[in-house]
C-alpha cells in the first residue's frame, strides 16, 4: 500500500505549478510547529514572554542557528547520498523551518517587539498563509482534491473552539448578555462556516480567523503579560496574561499546522490523514517527553541530596561496573546487519557502550595509579524547618582497593547465573580418564558429607551432645577442603595444558579434566565454607585464611583456562565444520572457566561474610565494611546539621514488605492460574473467577488498606505492623499475578500439551515439564511489573504499615525465635512497625510547611529508581523472551 | 453562467441539510424506540423474577451436590488408591482447620498448619500429580476467598455507621447565608447539616456528599484529559507506529504507569501548585491540578486497553478497506475505530475507575476542605475526595469516625467493581462480536 502511495506523491507533489505552494504550506506548517514548542516553553516559564530587544535577538538567533545546524548537517549527509530522505514533504518540512527561523530572527530585530509579540505575529502571519492556500484552491489555481464538506468532525472541533471563544469574547466586550447565548452563535457561526462549503475552504477559513484573531489579539496587545483576568465574587482563581499568551499560541499553532498540513496534502482523504497524523504524532511525543521530564526533574531535584558525601573505592567501582562490561560486549557482539550503507553507523553504535565501560574503567584505575582521589565538590541549598541553608559536601572516588562483601556479592551472583545459563554442557568431550566416573562420584559423597556435618552443628551447636568436636572436625574439614580445591584448580589448569599438539587439540582432548576440576574444587569450597561459621573455626597459616586462599588459586584457575582457550579459539579458523564445532566447544570451556572465577569469587565474598574476617589477594582486599560510602541510603536519621539525614530504615522496610507479598502472593496467584487453567472445566466458575479477579485488580489501593486494617491488625496483634502491610500489598499483587500467569499459561499452544499426552505423559507431569517453563517468561514479566507496583504504593501503608524507628531499620533476619509453644515460630520484627521510602514521601507532605522538600525529592528519587528498576527489568525480560520466541 | 452556479450551490445545501434531518431523525427514531420498549423490558423482568428465584432454589441442590463431586475429583480422584485418600482427606481436614482457626481462634492456627505442611510434604514424595492439583485448587480457593472477605470486612466493619448515621452520611452543607444548597434537586430529599462544613466528627456532622462530588469533578477532569490523549496514543500505538518507534513509545507509556503516585503526588505538591498560584492567580492546591495529574496517571490504562481493542480488529477488516483505495486514516476513522469502539469505551470506563481510586496524588495535591466547591462547577477550588478522606483522616480518627471512613471504603468497592464489571462486560461483548463466536 504504501509503495503506491509513495509514488502517487511523487506525480503529484513535485508537479512544476504546484511549487510556490507547496513550498509556502511547508514554511506554515514548520512555522507553526516551532511556535507550538516556543510556546510550550513559554507556558512552562523556561522562556521569558518579556524578553525584548537584544536580549530577544540573540534567544532567536541562538534557536535559529541550532535549527539551521540541525537542518545543515542532514541536508548535507543527503547532498552526499549519505541518508536518504525520498520524502517531499520531510524535505519541505526541513527547508520550512530554515525560512521560518529566518523569518522569526529577522522579526525580533524590530525594536519594541517582545516574545508575546513575536509568537503572536507568527500566528497571524500562520493564519493568513492557512486562509490564502484555502481561497488559492478553491478558485482553482492548484490542483486540489477536496471533498464536498470538511466534514461533521472538523465541524464539531471549530464548534467547540468557537464556543469557548463566544464565552470569552462575551467576557470581555459585552456585558449582560448571556454568556451561552454568545457561545453557541459564534459555535454555530463557525460550524455553519466548516461545514457548508467546499472543503477546501471549510477546512482553512475558520482555521484562519481563529488563529488570526489569537495573533492579533497577542500582537494588539488586547492580552500581554501584565494583563489579568479574575472571575466574579464566589468563583476562586483567575487567568494571569502569561498563561493566556501561551495558551493563545501552542492551541493557534496546533489549529494552523493542522490546517496547514491538509491544505499541503491537497484535502480530500490525503489531506485527511496528513492532518490528523500530525497531531498524532505530535500527542505521542508529547506522552514521551511527559515521562522523560517527570523522570529527569525528579533526578535534578533529589540529585544533590542523595549524593551527598557519596564516597566509593576504585576497586568497588570497577567491580560494580563488571556486569555492565558483559551486557556491552553482549550488545556489542551483536551482528550489525547487511553490510550496506549503514552497517558502518550501526557498528559504531554497537561497540558505543563498550567504549564507554572501557573510558570509565581507564578512569577508575588512573585513579589507583595516581593515589590521589577524585574529588568533585559541589553546594545545593536545603530547605530544613523553614530554613534555608547551603551544604558544601563532595562526591568522591578513594584509590582504596578494597571492597565490601554486598558490592562484590550482588555483581557477583548476577554474572555467575548468567554464565551458568549460558554453559551447556561438555558432557562426553575429549577422553575420559581413568577412574573419573569413581573421583566425581567420590567428590559427590565427600560434598554432601561435608554439608550434613554443617548442618549437624548449625543445629547441635559447636559441641554437640557436649562433646567439643566442633573445633577439631571443622578445622580439619576446612583443612582437607581447601588443599583439595587448590589441587583440584591446578589439576583443571595442567589437564588442560597438558599432552602435544595445538593449544586447541589439547583443550579440548582433556575437557573432562578442566570439567571435573573447577566443578568439583566449587563444590569442595562450597561444603567448607558452610562448615566453618557453623564450626566456629578459621584455619589459617601465616595470618591468611586458607579457604579463601585455596579459592582465590580456584578463581585465577577459571580465569586462566578461559584466557587459554580464548587463545585457542582464536587460533581455529572457521573454514570447515570441523572448525566451526572445535570453535564451539572452546566457547563452552571460556564459559565454564567464567562460571568457576565468578562462582569462587562470591565463594570468598560468603567466607568474609560468615566469618568476619577480611581477606587480601595481592593488595586487593574483600571486607565486611568496604569503601562505599552513601549516607542517604546507608545511615539512619542523624539529626540535622551539617549533614543531611539518612533513611536506611525507609530503605530496609520498604525491601522487606516488597520480598514479603511478593512471597506471599506469587505460590499463590501462580498455583490458582494453573488450576484454572489446566484442571477446572473452563466455564462458569472459572469466567467468574476472572471477573473477580479482574475487578479486584481495578480496586482502589486505598480499599486495600481498610480491608487490611478491619481483617489482618486485629489478627497479627492489634498493631500496625510489617507483616499486616506484608500482606495487604500481598492481596494487592495476587489479582495481577494471577492474571498474567492465566494468559501466559493460556498462550501456551495446545500442541505441546497434546505431544506430551501422546507419549504417555500424565497431566502433572506434563504441567511440569512442558506448560509452566513455556509460560514462565510471561509469568516473570507479569511479576516484575506487578512488584514495581506494590513497591511504590503508600495509600495501604498508612493504614496498615504504622509509624515506625526512623533510627533503627527492622531487623527480619535476626528477629526469628523457635520457641515451644504455638505458633512454634515467632518474629517480632515482623510485627513492629516500619518506615518504608513511599511514607518518607508522604510524611514530607503531611508535615506541610514545616518539612524538608530536599529530603523529600531525595526520597522521591531514591523511590523512583527502584520502582523504574523493576519496570526496566520487566519491559527488558519481556523483549529478551519475546526476540527468542520470534527466531524460533 | 450565474444562474448554474447558484442553483448547484442551493441543491447542494438543500442536499446537505436533508442528510441531517435524515440523521438526527434516524437517532431520534432509535432513542424513542429503546424509550417506548423500556417500560416492556422492565415489566418483562419484574415478571420473570419469581420464576427465575424458583428456579434458582429448585436447581440448587443439584448444584451443591456437583460441587461435592468436584471437590471430591480434585482432592481424591474419580479411582483413588487408599494412600491417595489419606492425602486428600487429610489435606482437607486441616486446610479446613487452618480457614477456622484462622478467622476464629487464631492462636491455634499454627497446628492445623503444620498438619497441612506435614501432608503436603508426605504427599509430594507419595503421590505428587494428587497433592500438585490440591495445592492449586487451595490457591484458587484462597484467591476467591480473598475477594470474599474483602468484601465481607468492609461491609461489616461500615455497618455501625450506615446504622448510626443513616441518610446524615450523605447530609448538605448550608451555603455561606445560611440556605441549603442547590445539588441537583436532590437538596429537596437529603437532610441538612448544621452550618457550611461536612465533615466535624467530633461536632457530629459526618457527611461524605462532598466528598462524592469531589471524587465526580476530579474524575471528570481526568477523563477529559485521559480519554481523548488515550486514545490517540493508542492509535498511533497499534496502527501508525513502525516496530523501532513502538518499541520506544509503549515503554514510555508503561513508565508513566509505573511512576508511583506518591511521586506524581510530590511533584504536584510541590511544583504544579505553585505554578497555578502564579499562572491562575489561585490560592494553589485545586481540583483542576488533582484532576489533570490523576488524568496522566489514568492515562496509560486507557492506552493499553484501547491498544488492545485496536489491535484486536481482525487484519481482514482493514485489509478490505485498504483494497478499496482507502487511506490508512479514512480505515481507522470508518473500520478500526468504529469496530473497536466498545473496546475503547470500556478503555475509558477503566481509565475512570483508576482515576476514582486514586489517592495519594490527590491527598497530597488537596490538603483539605470540608464542604462543597463553591460555586459547585469551579475547579479552582479544592476539597476531599472519598480517597483522600480516607488516607487523611484514617490516622486521627476515633472508632467511630473510622467506622464512616470504612463506608466511604465500601463506595470506592462498590463504584470501581461495578465499572471493572461493565468494562469486562463490553470487551465480552466486543471480542464476541469480532470473532463471530456466540
Amino acid at each position: 500500500m504504501s509503495d503506491a502511495y509513495a509514488h502517487d506523491q511523487k506525480a503529484t507533489l513535485v508537479s512544476g505549478d504546484a511549487d510556490y505552494y507547496d513550498r509556502a504550506l511547508d514554511v506554515a506548517i514548520a512555522v507553526a510547529a516551532l511556535n507550538f514548542l516556543l510556546g510550550l516553553a513559554t507556558l512552562v516559564g523556561a522562556l521569558g514572554l518579556e524578553t525584548t530587544g537584544p536580549a530577544l535577538t540573540d534567544l532567536m538567533a541562538g534557536v535559529a542557528v541550532a535549527g539551521v545546524g540541525g537542518v545543515g548537517l542532514v541536508a548535507a549527509f543527503t547532498a552526499l547520498n549519505v541518508v536518504a530522505i525520498p520524502s517531499q514533504r520531510v524535505r519541505g518540512l526541513g527547508v520550512g523551518l530554515v525560512a521560518g527561523l529566518a523569518l522569526l530572527t529577522t522579526l525580533s530585530t524590530v525594536p519594541s517587539v517582545d516574545l508575546g509579540a513575536l509568537l503572536g505575529a507568527v500566528l497571524v502571519l500562520d493564519g493568513l498563509a492557512v486562509g490564502l492556500a484555502g481561497i488559492i484552491s478553491r478558485i482553482g489555481v492548484v490542483d486540489t482534491e477536496p471533498n464536498a464538506s470538511a466534514g461533521a468532525l472538523a465541524g464539531l472541533l471549530f464548534g467547540g473552539v468557537g464556543f469557548v471563544l463566544g464565552v470569552a469574547l462575551n467576557g470581555l466586550v459585552l456585558d449582560g448578555v448571556p454568556v451561552v447565548l454568545t457561545g453557541l452563535l459564534v459555535a454555530a457561526a463557525l460550524v455553519l462556516l466548516t461545514v457548508l462549503p467546499r472543503e477546501d475552504l471549510g477546512s482553512t477559513l475558520p482555521a484562519a480567523l481563529i488563529v488570526s484573531l489569537l495573533g492579533i489579539i497577542v500582537v494588539g496587545s488586547v492580552v500581554d503579560a501584565g494583563w489579568t483576568w479574575t472571575p466574579t465574587e464566589p468563583m476562586n482563581g483567575g487567568l494571569t496574561g502569561g498563561v493566556v499568551v501561551s495558551l493563545f499560541v501552542v492551541l493557534g499553532s496546533l489549529l494552523a499546522g493542522w490546517a496547514a498540513a491538509k491544505a499541503r496534502a491537497r484535502y480530500g482523504a490525503r489531506g485527511r490523514q496528513y492532518g490528523s497524523f500530525l497531531v498524532i504524532y505530535l500527542n505521542a511525543t508529547l506522552t514521551v517527553i511527559v515521562m522523560i521530564s517527570i523522570v529527569t526533574f525528579v533526578a535534578i531535584r533529589g540529585l544533590h541530596y542523595t549524593f551527598h558525601g557519596f564516597t566509593i573505592g576504585a576497586l568497588s567501582g570497577l567491580v560494580v561496573l563488571s556486569p555492565v562490561l558483559v551486557a556491552a560486549l553482549a550488545y556489542a557482539r551483536r551482528p550489525a546487519g547487511a553490510p550496506d550503507w549503514n552497517s558502518g553507523v550501526r557498528q559504531i553504535v554497537r561497540v558505543l557502550p563498550l567504549a564507554t565501560v572501557g573510558a570509565v574503567a581507564a578512569l577508575l584505575v588512573a585513579v589507583v595509579i595516581r593515589g590521589e582521589p577524585f574529588v568533585h565538590r559541589f553546594t545545593y541549598r536545603i530547605m530544613e524547618s523553614r530554613q534555608e541553608q547551603a551544604l558544601e559536601t563532595a562526591f568522591t572516588v578513594t584509590p582504596e582497593l578494597t571492597v565490601g562483601t554486598l558490592i562484590v556479592a550482588i555483581p557477583g551472583s548476577v554474572l555467575f547465573a548468567y554464565f551458568y545459563r549460558k554453559y551447556g554442557s561438555l558432557t562426553g568431550v575429549g577422553r575420559s580418564f581413568d577412574r573419573q566416573s569413581a573421583v566425581q562420584r567420590g567428590l559427590g559423597l565427600a560434598v554432601a558429607a561435608v554439608l550434613t556435618l554443617a548442618v549437624v552443628f548449625l543445629l547441635g551447636g559447636p559441641q554437640p551432645f557436649g562433646l567439643p568436636l566442633g573445633k577439631t572436625i571443622g578445622f580439619g574439614g576446612v583443612v582437607v577442603a581447601s588443599v583439595a580445591a587448590a589441587v583440584l584448580a591446578v589439576v583443571a589448569v595442567g589437564g588442560l595444558l597438558a599432552g602435544d599438539g595445538t593449544l586447541a587439540e589439547r583443550a579440548r582432548r582433556n575437557a573432562q579434566f578442566v570439567k571435573v576440576g573447577l566443578f568439583g574444587g566449587l563444590g569442595v569450597v562450597l561444603a567448607a565454607t558452610l562448615l566453618q561459621p557453623t564450626t566456629t573455626t578459621t584455619p589459617s597459616v601465616g595470618g591468611v585464611d586458607l579457604l579463601p586462599a585455596a579459592a582465590a588459586v580456584g578463581a585465577m584457575a577459571g580465569l586462566v583456562v578461559a584466557a587459554v582457550a580464548t587463545l585457542a579459539r582464536r587460533a581455529t579458523g572457521t573454514d570447515d565444520a570441523e572448525q566451526r564445532l572445535m570453535g564451539r566447544l572452546l566457547a563452552e570451556e571460556i564459559r565454564l572457566g567464567l562460571v568457576a572465577a565468578t562462582g569462587f569469587v562470591v565463594l570468598i565474598v560468603g567466607h568474609v561474610a560468615t566469618t568476619d574476617s577480611p581477606f587480601s589477594v595481592a593488595g586487593l582486599t574483600v571486607s565486611d565494611g568496604g569503601t562505599l560510602s552513601w549516607p542517604m541510603v546507608m545511615f539512619s536519621a542523624i539529626p540535622l546539621g551539617a549533614e543531611p539525614g539518612g533513611i536506611l530504615p525507609a530503605v530496609v522496610g520498604t525491601v522487606w514488605i516488597v520480598v514479603g507479598a511478593s512471597l506471599f502472593a506469587i505460590p499463590l496467584g501462580v498455583g490458582a492460574a494453573v488450576f484454572l487453567t489446566e484442571y477446572a472445566e473452563q466455564g462458569r466458575f472459572t469466567a467468574l473467577v476472572e471477573i473477580t479477579t479482574n475487578a479486584l485488580w481495578s480496586t482502589p489501593s486505598v480499599v486495600f488498606g481498610l480491608f487490611g486494617a478491619a481483617f489482618l491488625i486485629p489478627r497479627l496483634g492489634d498493631t500496625p505492623s510489617l507483616m499486616a502491610a506484608m500482606i495487604t500489598l500481598g492481596f494487592m499483587l495476587l489479582p495481577l499475578v494471577l492474571i498474567t500467569s492465566r494468559e501466559a499459561i493460556k498462550s501456551v499452544p495446545d500442541e505441546y500439551r497434546n505431544a506430551s499426552a501422546a507419549l504417555g505423559v500424565n497431566r502433572w507431569e506434563t504441567i511440569r515439564s512442558v506448560v509452566l517453563p513455556a509460560a514462565v517468561p510471561g509469568v516473570v514479566t507479569g511479576v516484575i511489573l506487578g512488584v514495581g507496583r506494590i513497591a511504590g504504593e503508600t495509600a495501604p501503608l498508612i493504614l496498615v504499615l504504622g509509624v515506625g524507628d526512623a533510627g533503627q531499620s527492622v531487623d527480619v533476619l535476626g528477629g526469628f525465635q523457635f520457641i515451644t509453644e504455638p505458633p512454634f515460630v515467632y518474629n517480632g520484627a515482623l510485627l513492629e512497625a516500619s518506615k518504608a521510602l513511599p511514607k518518607q514521601v508522604w510524611a514530607v507532605i503531611a508535615a506541610g510547611v514545616s518539612g524538608s522538600p530536599s529530603k523529600g525529592w531525595g526520597t522521591a528519587l531514591l523511590l523512583l529508581a527502584v520502582v523504574l528498576s523493576f519496570y526496566l527489568v520487566g519491559i527488558l525480560t519481556r523483549r529478551y523472551f519475546r526476540r527468542k520466541l520470534d527466531y524460533e | 453562467m450565474t444562474n448554474g452556479i447558484q442553483r448547484r450551490i442551493r441543491e447542494g445545501l438543500i442536499e446537505r441539510f436533508r442528510a441531517l434531518v435524515g440523521v438526527v431523525t434516524a437517532l431520534a427514531n432509535r432513542a424513542g424506540q429503546w424509550l417506548l420498549a423500556l417500560p416492556g423490558r422492565m415489566a418483562q423482568m419484574v415478571f420473570t423474577l419469581p420464576a427465575r428465584i424458583e428456579r434458582t432454589l429448585l436447581t440448587l441442590p443439584g448444584r451443591a451436590w456437583r460441587w461435592l463431586v468436584g471437590a471430591k475429583r480434585v482432592f481424591v480422584g474419580s479411582e483413588p488408591t487408599p494412600g491417595e485418600t489419606l492425602v486428600g482427606l487429610s489435606s482437607v481436614v486441616t486446610i479446613v482447620g487452618v480457614g477456622y482457626t484462622f478467622l476464629g481462634p487464631n492462636d491455634l492456627v499454627a497446628y492445623p498448619l503444620a498438619g497441612f505442611i506435614v501432608t503436603v510434604t508426605v504427599g509430594w514424595w507419595t503421590h505428587q500429580a494428587r497433592v500438585a492439583k490440591i495445592m492449586t485448587a487451595v490457591a484458587t480457593v484462597g484467591t476467591v476467598l480473598t475477594v470474599g472477605f474483602i468484601t465481607y470486612f468492609l461491609f461489616r466493619s461500615a455497618w455501625p455507621a450506615f446504622q448510626e448515621h443513616g441518610l446524615a452520611l450523605a447530609a448538605l452543607p448550608q451555603g455561606p447565608n445560611g440556605r441549603v444548597r442547590w445539588f441537583f434537586g436532590l437538596d429537596a430529599v437529603l437532610p441538612v447539616t448544621g452550618g457550611e462544613t461536612a465533615w466535624d466528627p467530633r461536632g457530629g456532622v459526618v457527611s461524605l456528599l462532598p466528598a462524592i462530588w469531589a471524587t465526580v469533578i476530579v474524575t471528570i477532569i481526568a477523563g477529559l484529559v485521559a480519554a481523548p490523549l488515550g486514545l490517540l496514543g493508542a492509535l498511533f500505538i497499534a496502527e501508525i507506529a513502525s516496530e523501532s518507534v513502538r518499541e520506544i513509545v509503549k515503554p514510555a507509556v508503561e513508565i508513566l504507569a509505573g511512576i508511583p503516585s506518591i511521586v506524581y503526588g510530590f511533584i504536584g505538591f510541590q511544583v504544579l501548585n505553585g505554578f497555578v498560584q502564579g499562572a491562575f492567580l489561585d490560592a494553589g492546591a485545586s481540583f483542576f491540578i488533582a484532576g489533570t495529574v490523576v488524568g496522566l496517571m489514568a492515562l496509560p490504562t486507557v492506552v493499553s486497553v484501547s491498544e488492545d481493542a485496536l489491535s484486536s480488529v481482525p487484519a481482514s477488516m482493514s485489509d478490505g478497506a485498504i483494497a478499496m483505495g482507502a487511506t490508512e486514516w479514512q480505515t481507522m476513522k470508518s473500520i478500526s475505530i468504529p469496530a473497536a469502539f466498545s473496546g475503547i469505551s470500556a478503555a475509558v470506563i477503566l481509565g475512570l475507575g483508576r482515576a476514582i481510586g486514586e489517592t495519594m496524588a490527590v491527598a497530597a495535591i488537596m490538603g483539605a476542605g470540608t464542604g462543597f466547591a463553591r460555586p459547585l462547577f469551579d475547579v479552582f477550588d479544592q476539597g476531599v475526595t472519598l480517597t483522600s478522606r480516607i488516607a487523611t483522616s484514617y490516622g486521627s480518627a476515633s472508632s467511630g469516625t473510622i467506622d464512616i471512613l470504612f463506608v466511604a471504603g465500601v463506595l470506592l468497592f462498590v463504584i470501581v467493581a461495578t465499572i471493572s464489571v461493565i468494562a469486562q462486560y463490553i470487551e465480552r461483548r466486543m471480542q464476541r462480536k469480532l470473532t463471530g463466536e456466540r
